[in-house]
């Protein structure tokens, strides 16, 4: 999925003017000219002289908005990668109060079976995997990984 | 000589030994595997180290690295993938070998090389960074300023083939180095209100997201079908002693190369590897066997990659200014373990920088018999299901960057910049860059600032002292001759068309 320069460079340079219009509110230390604002806002002059270069060179080499590769044309691709974000983002959500060994279970699970790994071959993997991690970071390394459920 | 004595005491430990094994299998295992990169294996591996001591934590790196980058010669002499970006640059030439049925004379050229290259990459390490250090010990605002500039333009000029797309990778490094509180001025800045912001973002979850989130994510969607791999049945160590005779001057060339390579800022054995297998075919009596099979060009190019290795440590461990992506990564593992980088370790803590230096060399004699091992296993390591294998990695990567604060707001940052990273690969944008700007943001700013406030807003008490001038002329060089060349050479191709 090649996204034409000219669109990331509109993209960069619009943060870019945000980035520059935020940076100059922030406060100046007390009898001093160059403070917290200045390096902020060089780096937002960097990033829009790089959009304009883009703008140019993209408008050069036109050949629409967006070039789809081949994984992007099929919608299968699409759903593997929501789902992937959407398992990473159920683990930020729910490892808190239900726990890490069963939603780390699950989200491998889910994934292996996308993968069209045989069922038993991933609950096999997943358990093991979860059981690995459990002990390596909760036990070894004394990560406080969330208990949920399994706690008091 | 009792800084040596203790270093040795703080090296040979059955722990930091085990550690040191274990890190080698680990990296062997990953730069063996299509797919993971080197710097994947480190971004694994440093939530791991970031409950250990500094000695072990930093052995772990320096050899788990060494092996990833030797390993990933394996998958591409035998089914021509390489297994890290760093063999990429001779693979054709090492899988042609393969099919003539000579892939244990490339394997073993791999295998010998690599370890000359690297403790090669060591003795220069050894001798050149006190040396450096003493110089780096004068160094004001201004230098350090010039520096860490100099590093991230070359990381921008060596990594990337559009330049432009390099400062927008190393722009938004710069960008995330300046949210939180942590500035010249202790201003909370673009953390609008979070509190989880204003400690800024975590490099450590940054560098998960994109280096092996964005791995995951591309695997999803590729159809690539896992081969099986060719076998290697013959004697790895056949015609070593040969080859040393007769390319001993490419393996040199390539050592040298590799060396000075590594210790540019930002480019890293990747670059130094496609560098000398250009040089190699140059300068070769035989440029037409290029190609064909010739194992001079891998014997340069192998040498070089490793070398580069330890190269990249000496500007990491002398200013602070990492040589790749795996030093900007191992810089902020050493700012962790307040083994803070910079000239001053080496008067204050000279027992860690020698501990480092017997790491180096510890790492590439083991490379031998763990090399040979990895080889001989092979097909087994090529055979692990990556449909397997890339969910687990997924979870390793959750719980790596949850480990580091101890909360999911770290899993949410790997997942922004792995979707991030992702999306800047699909278009170009190299990601190293970024990450450089990263741990190197607050350096810059800092050294900026305080220049400017000391020179009241003047520009010109950037190149008032020598070594400053220097390094600033040096800079604006690298910006401006691209510059000026593609001008000269656009106005010479214009001239024959206007007359």
């Amino acid at each position: 999925m090649r996204v034409n320069d000219a669109v990331i460079g509109i993209l960069l340079l619009a943060f870019a003017i945000v980035t520059f219009a935020y940076a100059r509110t922030l406060p100046a230390i007390p009898g001093q000219e160059y403070g917290a604002a200045v390096f902020p806002m060089l780096i937002a002059v960097g990033l829009g002289g790089c959009g304009v270069l883009l703008v140019a060179s993209g408008l050069r080499h036109w050949q629409g908005a967006v070039v789809w590769s081949d994984w992007a044309r099929t919608h299968h691709s699409w759903t593997k990668l929501a789902v992937v974000v959407g398992l990473v983002m159920t683990y930020i959500l729910t490892a808190s109060t239900i726990g890490f060994v069963p939603v780390s279970i699950l989200v491998l699970l889910i994934f292996l079976m996308m993968m069209r790994v045989r069922w038993w071959i991933a609950a096999a993997a997943a358990i093991a995997t979860t059981m690995l991690i459990q002990q390596t970071f909760g036990g070894l390394l004394r990560v406080p990984l969330p208990l949920g459920l399994l706690g008091p | 000589m009792s800084a040596i004595t203790t270093a040795f005491g703080l090296v040979f430990q059955p722990s930091v030994l085990v550690t040191i094994l274990l890190a080698a299998i680990f990296g062997l295992v990953v730069g063996a595997i299509p797919g993971l990169t080197a710097t994947m294996a480190i971004a694994l591996l440093v939530p791991v180290t970031f409950f250990m001591d500094p000695v072990p934590a930093v052995g772990a790196m320096v050899t788990c690295s060494a092996m990833a980058i030797f390993a990933g010669d394996i998958p591409g002499t035998l089914l021509r993938i390489p297994g890290t970006p760093a063999s990429a640059a001779y693979t054709d030439e090492a899988y042609t070998m393969t099919r003539n049925g000579e892939g244990e004379i490339a394997l073993g050229a791999n295998l010998l090389f690599s370890v000359i290259g690297g403790l090669f990459g060591t003795v220069v390490l050894i001798l050149s960074a006190p040396a450096l250090a003493e110089v780096a010990l004068q160094f004001s605002s201004f230098e350090y300023f010039w520096l860490a500039l100099l590093g991230l333009t070359c990381a921008v000029f060596i990594g990337t083939a559009s330049p432009v797309k390099g400062f927008v990778s190393l722009f938004i490094g710069l960008f995330v180095s300046t949210i939180g509180l942590n500035n010249p001025a202790g201003v909370p800045r673009f953390t609008f209100g979070n509190t989880e912001l204003t400690g800024g973002v975590n490099f450590i979850a940054a560098m998960i997201g994109l280096f092996a989130v964005s791995e995951v994510f591309r695997f999803v969607i590729s159809r690539s079908v896992q081969a099986t791999p060719q076998a290697v049945v013959g004697n790895l160590f056949r015609g070593w002693g040969r080859m040393i005779v007769q390319y001993w001057r490419q393996q040199v060339r390539g050592n040298v190369l590799g060396t000075i390579i590594g210790a540019l800022p930002g480019a890293g054995a990747d670059i130094a590897a496609w560098v000398s297998y250009a040089v190699s075919k140059k300068l070769s009596r035989t440029p037409e066997k290029f190609g064909k099979g010739h194992v001079e060009g891998i014997v340069e190019s192998t040498s070089a990659n490793n070398a580069a290795l330890a190269g990249a440590w000496v500007p990491a461990l002398v200013f602070g200014i990492p040589g790749d992506s795996i030093t900007a990564v191992v810089i902020g593992v050493l700012y962790l373990k307040n083994m803070n980088p910079g000239p001053t370790i080496f008067l204050e803590n000279p027992q860690y920088i020698y501990a480092v230096f017997i790491i180096f060399i510890l790492a590439n004699l083991v490379m031998l018999p763990l090399g040979w091992a990895a080889i001989k296993g092979a097909r087994t390591i090529l055979r692990i299901p990556r449909e397997i294998l890339m969910p687990c990695i997924l979870m390793f990567c959750i719980v790596g960057a949850f480990a580091i604060n101890n909360s999911a707001f770290g899993v949410a940052v790997m997942l922004v910049f792995g979707v991030l990273g992702f999306l800047m690969e699909e278009n170009d944008i190299p990601v190293a860059p970024c990450i450089l700007g990263i741990v190197l943001g607050p350096m810059l700013e800092e050294n900026f600032v305080t220049s400017m406030i000391k020179s009241d807003g003047s520009f010109l008490a950037f190149f008032e002292r020598p070594i400053a001038a220097g390094l600033g002329v040096a800079t604006l060089l690298v910006w401006f001759v691209p510059v000026l060349l593609a001008a000269l050479r656009s106005r010479q191709a214009a001239i024959p068309r206007e007359g």
